[in-house]
């Protein structure tokens, strides 16, 4: 089961028995490849419209619980175009959909969202968190940029692209990490390497101290990003808690010490140095190639200067049915992504539905999405998490798939109001039994501020943009993301910081972040331009003007029409005594509606 | 403000302030929520519990950051067998250096009752020597400014780990609910930048909030801090008009604590327009106050920083940078001039703010620290022909202060060797003074932890010791 080398590099740092820890594992779920799950049989055949639904309901009825009612529809298609694509559904599409009496109505909606160019755009941002992209280093030395990537925006519109494409999971992982090594006739797809090739360079890192923690830094993204295992932790010692040893560590870094970052000159015209690689940056992509293949010691403590013994090149031990075998072929790293995304490795498809699936519905099903180990989160519906893995390999690893089953289903389509006892029962909403209400990140609330002003570029993919500039109208996704100097509004709204991994985002609530929706250039500008819609509303004659300025914000903004108090609060507001001006208070008007919670949370 | 939030902690025993925090999932600024969110969500894991520790000595800090590295053998701690030695080259890995050990060309004299040591360069603080605690056997893990700055700043020497600053937010929260919790002062940037403050794996709400000094001119400070245009009247009725619209909003989603983060938080950043505004602005300050710091940049962001811990800011950073340079004391040339100019401009401002602080009473419960990411060789670095030597990095001896916040003053800590090379007695590691800066503030290090990839992190890693030595 093990090999010398491993229980070698076991003693050398006195940590248990090896065997005991793996006997642990085989019981562990996250370690134990995930089965198709039988159906739980339910009181409610009514409510479940598939697979998923069959799971929730389960769970609920288990503990004697309801799922809440179904979702109006201005709620429905305001929720699913927010999750879908991260842009407010446009006025009219509300209306038709409210209109539409097909029975495929949701589905038809559905559809035209995952076919929607706006959807890769969407879901990169997810990925780019977990990838810590970003296009600089977090050290400058005065002004030298050789280490930066100019020209990072292509991999980041790959990763549009291939979401848009719906280009299977397994295939996406693989040009990731291994793209220059899979026989291909073009080399289109190598930028995608920009996974690894974008990594921080750290300061001085020609030394081997640095270079061990540049190993990491890949070792890290890799294994919590794809496999939702905290393998970093064995660098200085075996992992104190999952069945990962320094030798499991040094075997996945010589992977990277194997290989190295490159700058590829773009085609003919740029100059070259005499490694291969672009003089200035600008004139490359910033992928990795082929190094030296070597093994590397196990480093006692992490300890660049207490070298033990000399681990080959494989995959993790606790992952594989068998004894893993060395990797052979140059660096290993295709080798490590065929162990990555073969079927039988218990964490790949568990790690991605559970992200998609929290992206989504809001609570996730393991609440430690980059640590399925035994110190992260069991998951709240292992049977729902397990049977959604394996469909979604059986569909071809199709992330569309994975999506469309999702919002498709019962348990989506819920109110966000539940009856109080489900609350009470269940706060953190764990078993379902109700939708959640989520608040939007940065991207979607800035998309939203670009839309309903009207002045939304709908361009996919380009250069980074200064996302702050108040006339830029390109989506967030487009940001430049620095390391060394995050954009404070990004900061400011629980961006992650992009020089690691980021497995979520944490949600914080702060007056700064109300200064700015008060203060900014950027919302005056936009609640400037929104205010002109509103007052450039077309009316017929004997229509009430302010009513209809008030019902189109209302479209534009919470997709619905205002009720009377809300109609009376605005007319109020915009026609009382001593108010500065049509054009001025109408701006003030349009920048309320725009700090409120309505816009701020979906239902 | 400060007493307020101290008896509020006694008086609820039960649920902590953190815990109150963790429940409502948001931000600083929701203690006056606590009645209404109270239970309302389940606790955040993410939350520290059992604060204090210990019996806090120091309600804040502030960290004075000399940029590149002062010369401990020319200020705090003086090497006369650097003459008997001159030129004499070192040995092991400092071998082969071609200047050879270079004397101080500074006075040297004990100060005050105590008999503190300085040199020369300093002629306002020896009035504080009383109350300073000097540390002569500082040492930390490389020479290099980038690696040096983030372990002086975060414990670790790559930008991964929150920084001190972004810990003690998140231990200790904020006294002032109107104004953020960590404030970091610096004309344009410091050598590697916003990673000095950041909160890396710790919730958003605890990174430094960074202030360009600058243009001291309030509304360059605080970015957004007014609107435009809008009148704060006009303002004052868009926020009427908000919390109708969201009382409605939230009429039929009753239970939701999110919600009402999102209100108070609306209405704390209307008044921290005000409460802000005033505290960042230095200008009514008295002109004699304003002399007394010095007109440097640096010199009137330490008045800034002792009106923000005036007002309850926890922990303040001031960075010793110029408009021309990012790190003005890497005085790779010409030391002794370098020296001469910095100590004079820092020298006055650091005196100013103890003696204000403690005119004020706020010497006692607030830290002062001061120093730089480490400290310079007792040898000399020579450049081209002409120009005059410098000092090179050196990491393995140095020298920094702490003064107030219950640090025993009149204290000179630990030695390092006849020439200044090692620290050799009483060693303090950088770990070991974030642990004491932690336990003075009544956080014990390895019990402020957070949960983040799947293991408790803390400031000092597996590392760190309390000082018992110098505290009062």
């Amino acid at each position: 089961m093990i090999s010398t080398i491993v229980i070698v590099g076991w003693m050398a740092v006195g940590a248990p028995d090896p065997p005991e820890r793996l006997e642990a594992a085989e019981t562990f779920w996250a370690f134990e490849a995930p089965r198709p799950q039988l159906l739980p049989a339910v009181a409610d055949r009514g409510w479940p419209r598939g697979r998923v639904d069959a799971f929730v309901l389960g769970a609920l009825e288990d503990a004697d619980l309801r799922p809440a009612p179904g979702a109006e529809r201005r709620a429905l298609i305001r929720r699913v175009t927010l999750d879908l694509i991260g842009l407010p559904p446009d006025p009219d599409d509300v209306e038709e959909f409210v209109a539409d009496r097909s029975p495929t109505a949701y589905e038809d909606l559905v559809a035209r969202l995952l076919a929607s160019p706006h959807r890769g755009e969407r879901r990169a941002r997810m990925w780019l968190d977990l990838a810590r992209y970003a296009e600089d280093q977090a050290h400058i030395v005065g002004d030298n940029k050789s280490l930066f990537y100019p020209n990072a925006f292509r991999y980041r519109d790959w990763v549009i692209d291939a979401l848009n494409a719906d280009l299977p999971y397994d295939d996406f992982i693989r040009l990731q990490l291994a793209a220059d090594l899979l026989e291909s006739d073009d080399r289109e797809d190598d930028v995608a390497l920009g996974f690894i090739g974008l990594g921080p360079k750290y300061y001085d890192r020609g030394n081997p101290m640095v270079k061990a923690d540049e190993w990491e830094d890949r070792v890290d993204t890799v294994t919590r990003g794809l496999l939702g295992l905290t393998v970093a932790c064995a660098r200085c010692h075996d992992h104190k808690y999952d069945p990962i040893s320094t030798a499991d560590y040094y075997a996945l870094a010589g992977v990277f010490a194997s290989t190295e970052m490159f700058n590829r000159p773009l085609d003919g015209k740029s100059e070259e140095k005499k490694d291969g690689q672009a003089k200035n940056p600008q004139d490359s992509i910033h992928i990795v190639r082929e190094g030296k293949p070597v093994d590397l010691n196990v480093l006692v403590r992490g300890d660049v200067n207490q070298k033990g013994p000399v681990v080959e090149r494989r995959f993790l031990t606790v992952l594989g049915r068998d004894e893993p075998s060395k990797f052979e072929e140059g660096s290993g790293r295709r080798e490590l992504a065929e162990a990555i995304v073969d079927c039988d490795n218990p964490l790949t498809a568990r790690v991605l539905v559970n992200r998609i699936w929290t992206a989504l519905v809001g609570t996730p099903l393991v609440g430690t999405p980059s640590n399925f180990g035994s110190l992260g989160d069991r998951p709240t519906n292992q049977a729902l998490l397990d049977d959604l893995a394996v469909r979604f390999m059986d569909s071809g690893w199709s992330i569309k798939w994975l999506e469309r089953e999702i919002v498709l289903s019962a348990a989506y389509r819920q109110s966000s109001r539940a009856e109080e006892r489900t609350v009470t029962a269940d706060p953190d909403n764990r078993l379902l039994g109700r939708m959640n209400r989520k608040r939007l990140d940065i991207e979607a609330w800035r998309d939203t501020l670009l839309a309903v002003s009207g002045h939304l570029e709908t361009t996919i993919g380009g250069r980074s943009i200064d996302v702050r500039d108040p006339d830029c109208g390109r989506r967030t996704v487009y940001s430049e993301v620095s390391r060394f100097r995050l954009d404070p509004m990004l900061a400011l709204f629980d961006f992650p910081d992009p020089n690691v991994h980021a497995a979520k985002r944490v949600e914080t609530t702060t007056p700064l972040q109300k200064l700015f929706v008060l203060n900014s250039p950027l919302v005056a500008r936009h609640t400037e331009l929104l205010a002109g819609r509103l007052v450039g509303v077309e009316t017929a004659p004997g229509e009430d003007v302010v009513v209809a300025r008030i019902e189109l914000a209302y479209s534009l903004l919470y997709s619905r029409p205002p009720s009377a108090a809300e109609l009376e609060l605005g007319r109020e507001f915009v026609t009382a005594a001593g108010t500065p001006g049509d054009a001025i208070v109408w701006r003030q008007y349009a920048q309320v509606l725009l700090a409120s919670n309505e816009l701020f949370f979906i239902d | 403000m400060a007493r307020k939030r101290n008896e509020r902690r006694q008086q609820s025993p039960l649920i902590t302030r953190r815990q109150m925090l963790g429940r409502a999932g948001a931000g600083f600024g929701l203690l006056g929520l606590a009645g209404a969110l109270a239970g309302s969500r389940a606790a955040s894991a993410a939350v520290p519990d059992g604060l204090p520790h210990i019996a806090p000595r120091a309600k804040r800090v502030i960290f004075l950051f000399m940029n590149g590295a002062p010369s401990h053998v020319d200020t705090f701690d003086p090497k006369p067998a650097l003459a008997k030695h001159e030129g004499e080259q070192p040995t092991g890995r400092h071998k082969n250096r071609k200047g050879g050990y270079m004397p101080s060309p500074f006075e040297f004299r004990p100060r005050g009752a105590s008999g503190v040591v300085m040199s020369e360069l300093f002629s306002e603080l020896p009035a504080c020597a009383d109350d300073l605690c000097v540390i002569r056997s500082m040492h930390t893990d490389v020479p290099n400014h980038e690696p040096g700055l983030l372990m002086m700043h975060s414990g670790n020497q790559q930008p991964i780990r929150p920084s001190l600053g972004s810990w003690v937010s998140y231990g200790l929260g904020t006294e002032n609910e109107n104004l953020p919790s960590y404030v970091v002062l610096c004309p344009g940037r410091p050598v590697v930048g916003p990673q000095l403050w950041s909160n890396s794996f710790l919730p958003g709400e605890f990174q430094g909030t960074a202030v360009d000094t600058s243009d001291l001119r309030v509304d360059r400070l605080i970015a957004n801090l007014t609107h435009p245009s809008f009148s704060r009247q006009d303002q004052r009725r868009q926020l009427d008009l908000l919390a109708r619209l969201n009382d409605l909003h939230r009429r039929g989603r009753p239970g939701d604590a999110a919600l009402d983060a999102q209100i108070r938080a609306m209405e704390l950043a209307f008044k921290m327009q005000i409460e802000a505004s005033d505290a960042f602005d230095v200008t009514p300050e008295p002109r004699r106050i304003r002399d007394m710091y010095g007109e440097s940049v640096f010199g009137q962001s330490c008045l800034l920083a002792r009106r923000l811990a005036e007002r309850g800011v926890r922990f303040i950073q001031v960075y010793y940078v110029t408009s021309k340079s990012k790190q003005p004391w890497d005085t790779h040339q010409d030391n002794n001039g370098g020296h001469r100019r910095l100590c004079a401009d820092s020298d006055r401002a650091t005196a100013a703010l103890l003696v204000d602080l403690k005119r004020r009473g706020l010497l006692d419960e607030t830290l002062v620290v001061w120093g730089g990411e480490f400290g310079r060789t007792p040898y000399a670095q020579l450049g081209k022909k002409n120009t005059r030597p410098g000092r090179d990095h050196h990491h393995t001896g140095f020298s920094m202060f702490l003064a107030g916040g219950g640090v025993r003053g009149g204290l000179t800590y630990g030695e390092t060797d006849e020439l200044g090379m090692h620290a050799v007695k009483d060693t303090v590691h950088v770990h070991d003074l974030h642990a004491t800066i932690l336990h003075l503030l009544g956080i014990d290090h390895e019990r402020l932890t957070y949960r983040y990839s799947g293991r408790d992190f803390r400031l000092t890693d597996v590392h760190g010791r309390v000082v018992e030595g110098i505290i009062a």
